[in-house]
Formats: C-alpha cells, sequence, structure tokens
C-alpha cells in the first residue's frame, strides 16, 4: 500500500518538475530564485487549506465549506483589527472564529449524523452569507499597519510566512507519522467499522477532523489577509474546490485513510504553479481553470490506469504461485 | 389503504410544505395570492429546476455531478459565439445543448470506466469546462475567425455577447396563457424524467446501481452505459438551464450560473434523494426546487438581503437533513423494538 502512495506523489512532484524544467527552457526568467520564493508565497493559502481539508479527506469525510470558513476568519481579523484591538488578540479571534466553524461543521457531521457533504454545503452557504451581513457587503480595508508587517519580514530572502508554514507542515508531518492519536485519523478513514470495533473514538476523530479544517482555514485567513492587506467579500471563494483538488493531486485518496500532509502540500503548491507557469509561457490567466481541471483528470486517470495494471499483476502473479505450490 | 401511503410519503410532505409556504407568504403580501405573479417569479429559479431535475438520476445511482454550474457557462457562451458566427440563433442552441450532452458525456465516460469517485472528476471537469468557457473566445481570436467589434472576440469574455434576436428572448419572455414557456418546458421535462425514472427498465436500474452496485454487475445490469446515459441527461440539464439563463439576462456569458450549486443540489437532497444513492425521485426534486425557489422569493420581497437568503437556505438543508436522519434513527430503533416484542411474545 506504501508504495503506491508514494508513486502518486512521485507523479505529481515528477509533473511539476517536468512543468518547471519546460517553462525554464521557454522563459529562463523563471529560473530565478525569486520567481521561485513568488510562487512558494503565492500557495501558501490553498497549502494551508489543503492541509487542514487532509484530515477531513483522511477519515472519508468532505468539507465543501473551507473557503468560507476563511472568509468568515479574514472578516474577524479585519474586524477587529479596526476596532483597535492588537494584532495578537485579533489574529486569536480570527483563528478561534475558524475553529468554531470547523467545530460546527464537526457537531454536524458526528451528532446530527447529516452526511459531509450536504453539512458542509449548508454550512458554505451560512459562513459566505454571515461574511457579508458582519460587514454590510463592503470590504474591509485601511487595515493597520501592524497586520502587514508579518509579511514582510524574512529570512535568508525568503518570507517569514513561507517559514511558518514549513515550520507548521513539518508538524503535521511528524504528528501525522509518528504520534498514535494522529493515526486515529488514517484508522477511522480507512475502516470506520473496524477502528470502532478495536475501541477507537471514531466520532471524536471525526470532530477533531472537522474542528482542525477550519483552524487551518483561520490560519490561511491571516496569512492572505496579512499578504494582500485588506479583506474582499469573495476572500477565498473557491478555494473549497481548489483544496480538494490539491489533496486529490497530492495522493490523499477521498476514499479515505490514505495521503500525507507533504502530498496535500506538494499538490496545492502544483495547482498554483501552474498558474505562474502560464503567465511565464504567456499564456493568459483565462486558462487557468482548464489547465487545473486537465491536469487533475490525468493525474487521476494515470494513476487509476498504474493502480489496476498493478492489481493485475498481483492477482497474475498470485496465479502462478498457485499453480506452481500445487504442482 | 393505497392513499394512506401517499399521505405518509415525502413527496406529500414537500406538497403540502409548499402550500403552507405560499400560504403564509401571501398572508404577509398579497402579491403571492396572484396566480400570474408567482408563475412569472419562476423565472428566476428555472435554471436550477433544469439542472437539478436529472441530477436526481445521477444522484440515485450515487454519483454526484458538480460541474453543471461550468457546462451552464460554456453552454452559453458556445450559443452566443456561434450566433456571432453568422448561424441561425436556434442552430446555434442546438450546438449548446449538443455542447451538453458531450460534456456529460465525457463525465459518464470517466466515471463509468474508472474508480475514480464522481466528485473528483466532476471537480475536475468543473474546472475545465469553465476554463473552456472563459478561454473560448479569445481562441476563437488566435485561430483566425473574424469578429465584428474591434476588439476581437476576447472582449465577450467581459462583455458576454448581446443583441441575440428577439425571437430567442421570447423564448422566455413568452407565455402560454399565464404560464411561462420556461416553466412549461420544465414540467414536461420533469414528466419525461419522469417516466424514464419510474416506467423504464432504464430507470430501475438506476436504483440498483445506487443501491447496490456490485449486485448490478452481477445481474447483468450494462452498468457502464446507464451511469454514462444518466451524466448525459444531467449535462443536458445543465445546458438547458444555460440557455434559458442567456434568453432570460438578454446575453450570453461565460460565468452564467456559477453560484448555483448549493441550490441546485439542495433541491435534489431536500427533494429526498439520498446521497449517497438508491433512493430519490423526479417529483421531490421539482418540488423542493420551487419550495426553495417561492422561499427565496418571498424573503427577497419582504426586504431580506440575499446574504440571510444564503444562510436560511443553508440552515434549511441542514436542519431537514438532521430531522430526517433522526427520523431513520428512531425507525430503526422502532423496528428492532418490534422484533423483539414479537419473538418474546412467541
Amino acid at each position: 500500500m506504501k508504495h503506491l502512495v508514494r508513486s502518486r506523489e512521485a507523479l505529481v512532484t515528477l509533473l511539476l518538475v517536468l512543468l518547471v524544467v519546460v517553462t525554464g527552457l521557454f522563459n529562463p526568467n523563471f529560473f530565478k530564485a525569486a520567481s521561485i520564493v513568488e510562487i512558494f508565497n503565492a500557495s501558501l493559502t490553498l497549502v494551508l487549506i489543503a492541509l487542514g481539508e487532509m484530515f477531513v479527506i483522511l477519515t472519508r469525510g468532505i468539507d465543501v465549506s473551507v473557503g468560507a470558513t476563511a472568509g468568515l476568519a479574514a472578516v474577524v481579523l479585519g474586524t477587529t483589527l479596526n476596532l483597535g484591538w492588537p494584532v495578537g488578540a485579533a489574529v486569536l479571534a480570527a483563528v478561534l472564529a475558524g475553529t468554531l466553524a470547523g467545530a460546527l461543521n464537526a457537531f454536524g457531521v458526528t451528532f446530527l449524523r447529516v452526511p459531509p457533504i450536504i453539512m458542509t454545503l449548508g454550512t458554505l452557504g451560512i459562513y459566505r452569507g454571515l461574511m457579508r451581513i458582519v460587514t454590510g457587503g463592503s470590504w474591509i480595508e485601511n487595515l493597520p499597519q501592524s497586520i502587514k508587517e508579518p509579511n514582510l519580514w524574512g529570512f535568508l530572502g525568503v518570507p517569514f510566512f513561507v517559514w511558518a508554514t514549513l515550520a507548521l507542515l513539518a508538524l503535521t508531518a511528524f504528528v501525522t507519522l509518528r504520534v498514535r492519536l494522529a493515526r486515529y485519523f488514517y484508522a477511522v478513514g480507512d475502516n470506520e467499522t473496524g477502528a470502532y470495533l478495536l475501541g477507537l473514538p471514531v466520532r471524536w476523530t471525526q470532530f477533531a477532523a472537522y474542528t482542525l479544517a477550519g483552524t487551518f482555514a483561520a490560519f490561511a485567513a491571516v496569512v492572505f489577509t496579512s499578504q494582500i492587506g485588506f479583506v474582499s467579500m469573495n476572500a477565498a471563494d473557491g478555494f473549497e474546490l481548489k483544496a480538494i483538488a490539491a489533496n486529490v493531486l497530492g495522493g490523499v485518496s477521498l476514499t479515505g485513510g490514505v495521503g500525507t500532509p507533504v502530498g496535500a502540500a506538494i499538490g496545492a503548491l502544483f495547482l498554483t504553479a501552474v498558474h505562474s507557469m502560464l503567465i511565464f509561457l504567456g499564456v493568459p490567466g483565462i486558462w487557468d481553470n482548464a489547465f487545473a481541471g486537465i491536469i487533475l483528470l490525468v493525474v487521476v486517470y494515470v494513476d487509476y490506469r498504474v493502480r489496476s495494471a498493478l492489481e493485475l499483476q498481483r492477482r497474475q502473479a498470485r496465479i502462478r504461485g498457485d499453480a506452481g505450490g500445487g504442482a | 389503504m393505497k392513499w394512506a401511503r401517499y399521505l405518509r410519503s415525502w413527496e406529500f410532505a414537500l406538497f403540502a410544505l409548499l402550500l403552507l409556504e405560499l400560504g403564509v407568504l401571501g398572508l404577509v403580501n398579497p402579491v403571492f395570492f396572484n396566480l400570474e405573479n408567482l408563475l412569472y417569479s419562476t423565472l428566476d429559479f428555472t435554471h436550477i429546476l433544469f439542472a437539478a431535475l436529472p441530477l436526481t438520476l445521477v444522484i440515485i445511482a450515487a454519483g454526484i455531478d458538480i460541474s453543471g454550474v461550468s457546462v451552464m457557462g460554456l453552454a452559453s457562451i458556445t450559443l452566443g459565439l456561434v450566433w456571432v458566427a453568422g448561424v441561425n440563433v436556434f442552430a446555434a442552441l442546438a450546438v449548446a445543448l449538443l455542447v451538453g450532452v458531450l460534456a456529460g458525456a465525457f463525465n459518464g465516460f470517466f466515471v463509468s470506466r474508472t474508480d475514480v469517485n464522481p466528485l473528483v472528476i466532476t471537480l475536475g471537469t468543473l474546472f475545465m469546462f469553465a476554463g473552456l468557457a472563459q478561454g473560448m473566445p479569445a481562441l476563437l481570436d488566435k485561430l483566425g475567425f473574424k469578429a465584428y467589434g474591434s476588439a476581437g472576440l476576447a472582449a465577450y469574455q467581459y462583455e458576454g455577447i448581446t443583441g441575440l434576436p428577439d425571437a430567442f428572448i421570447a423564448l422566455t419572455e413568452g407565455s402560454l396563457g399565464i404560464v411561462p414557456y420556461p416553466f412549461l418546458a420544465v414540467l414536461f421535462f420533469a414528466l419525461v424524467l419522469s417516466l424514464l425514472l419510474h416506467k423504464t427498465r432504464f430507470g430501475r436500474y438506476l436504483y440498483l446501481i445506487g443501491v447496490n452496485p456490485k449486485a448490478a454487475v452481477y445481474s447483468g445490469v450494462p452498468i457502464r452505459r446507464v451511469l454514462v446515459w444518466a451524466y448525459v441527461f444531467s449535462g443536458f440539464g445543465a445546458a438547458l438551464a444555460g440557455v434559458m439563463l442567456t434568453s432570460y439576462f438578454t446575453s450570453a456569458r461565460a460565468d452564467l450560473g456559477g453560484d448555483a450549486l448549493l441550490p441546485i443540489i439542495t433541491a435534489v437532497v431536500l427533494g429526498g434523494a439520498d446521497i449517497l444513492g438508491g433512493s430519490g425521485t423526479i417529483l421531490g426534486t421539482l418540488l423542493a426546487g420551487m419550495i426553495l425557489g417561492f422561499l427565496r422569493q418571498g424573503l427577497l420581497a419582504l426586504g431580506v438581503t440575499n446574504d440571510l437568503i444564503q444562510v436560511v437556505v443553508g440552515s434549511l438543508l441542514i436542519l431537514a437533513m438532521a430531522a430526517k436522519q433522526l427520523l431513520h434513527v428512531y425507525g430503526e430503533y422502532r423496528l428492532k423494538r418490534k422484533a423483539l416484542s414479537s419473538r418474546d411474545g412467541r
């Protein structure tokens, strides 16, 4: 099972490298360190949202409200800042708001037993609506300099938020690989009944997954609010679908129990990089969506073919093995 | 006792809810007691019904198609571009519908030939169709098609294609008596799909695939062909919605229908279809779509903002599902109790 997961991550990484090289050949400017850093910087929002979504998908759920959650958290951040709250408190409020939004999804899915796609589709509407009700539909502008400051910090020419996201990614990767409690996500997603019979807290594991998705969406809100310096009403619009696409690209299976944080992050980086590469290749930005969609389809199709070929091979090997054993 | 079964059905509950809703809205605002007004206001949500009705077939077969919202824009811009090229507008309409059928067939092909989750496939095509719709005007420019305006076809990408002939606009402006054509078309579409679903072998296959795909395969159901057709209907319905919106807004745009996903899926699920497959009816979707549509109209008429309506619709979806789940759990509990007591009685 493990090498299969690797193969998806390897496939996408290979594709990513290939695209980078091709783009670089057409436009050598692309190889400049600055543009690579720029891609990383632009991908942070999606990486963070996709990481949160990963927990939900690992438990075999789905959350289509994460974009709206990020938008709502950004509104809380912007509103509290403009009320004169210190940055630390405002960020805390935003993270809390995101976490609560995630917890509401979690409550609906685990205790009311509403199917995940319906629960989160409902809250998608609720959170988007709330965002506009809170702000009266207007953008939140004139944010204090204090929130824009972190975006200017850097170390070794790499922005602070890139380091912070990398650190969070490393932590998530370590925890999901090594910490027993975090393995519950995999167990529940792989075989819910089995996990239940083993005595794992299935409902609470699912609860934690949706809540974490909300928390990570709030992290993303803090990053993009600092980066762009205002909160628009379509902030993170459509990111829920991109986050799912990033996970699928990165080898996190919608059937649950399979995938890694690094995979999800690579998927998100890939989707963002496609956008930058098209610009460097001189293709207008309007083709972004078409390319993202085609790449997603190609990757899942190739992955399916590889999997069925391997499965066939395994079966034939077993038949041969059995025949040999009998003789 | 057959009527008792009808009275207890989900569809009857929806029908009662629809009447109750119209009654309440009418008491608050007498405009809703005017049948002509009421029918006219359906124009604002017929596109939801066009897309939701055939999506019911897909969901019954345990599939999902979220790419419909992009097919709407793709069909609309196709219609506009073909018309700009000098083709008769009704021929352009046919081409747009054909695009919807092809888009559906594309989805169906991938869903039926792989074990990849339909949500992933239609997510991919959602992006792909939206991208195609946005890029098509510019692409045609590149390919050297002559445009009327100086800015080339690419300009249409932002402005939409306007100036469509009156005969085409009349498709949504016109009415038979007091029933607007689009609503009439929705009823006809619902009738056809309903007969297909409940009176043909194809329909029974859809339910069987939704309940147990393995059993369907072993009992010789042509599962691939049936699935492809379900998605073709879904693509066709979305294209119809796109065409209807084009006529209604008198403009062909690539981004039509972008925010319709929530109401479309809400209509199907509220209509009684199980998102995991195996149950659902066309009548249920039709009634639920109308309940949601009129609710929106009513709230708008009361001065409620669009944002709050979004919150209300979202909450309604969750509450309806939660209630249904709780009733289901209670029903199972009662069934078990009954089984236990009857065993003890022996």
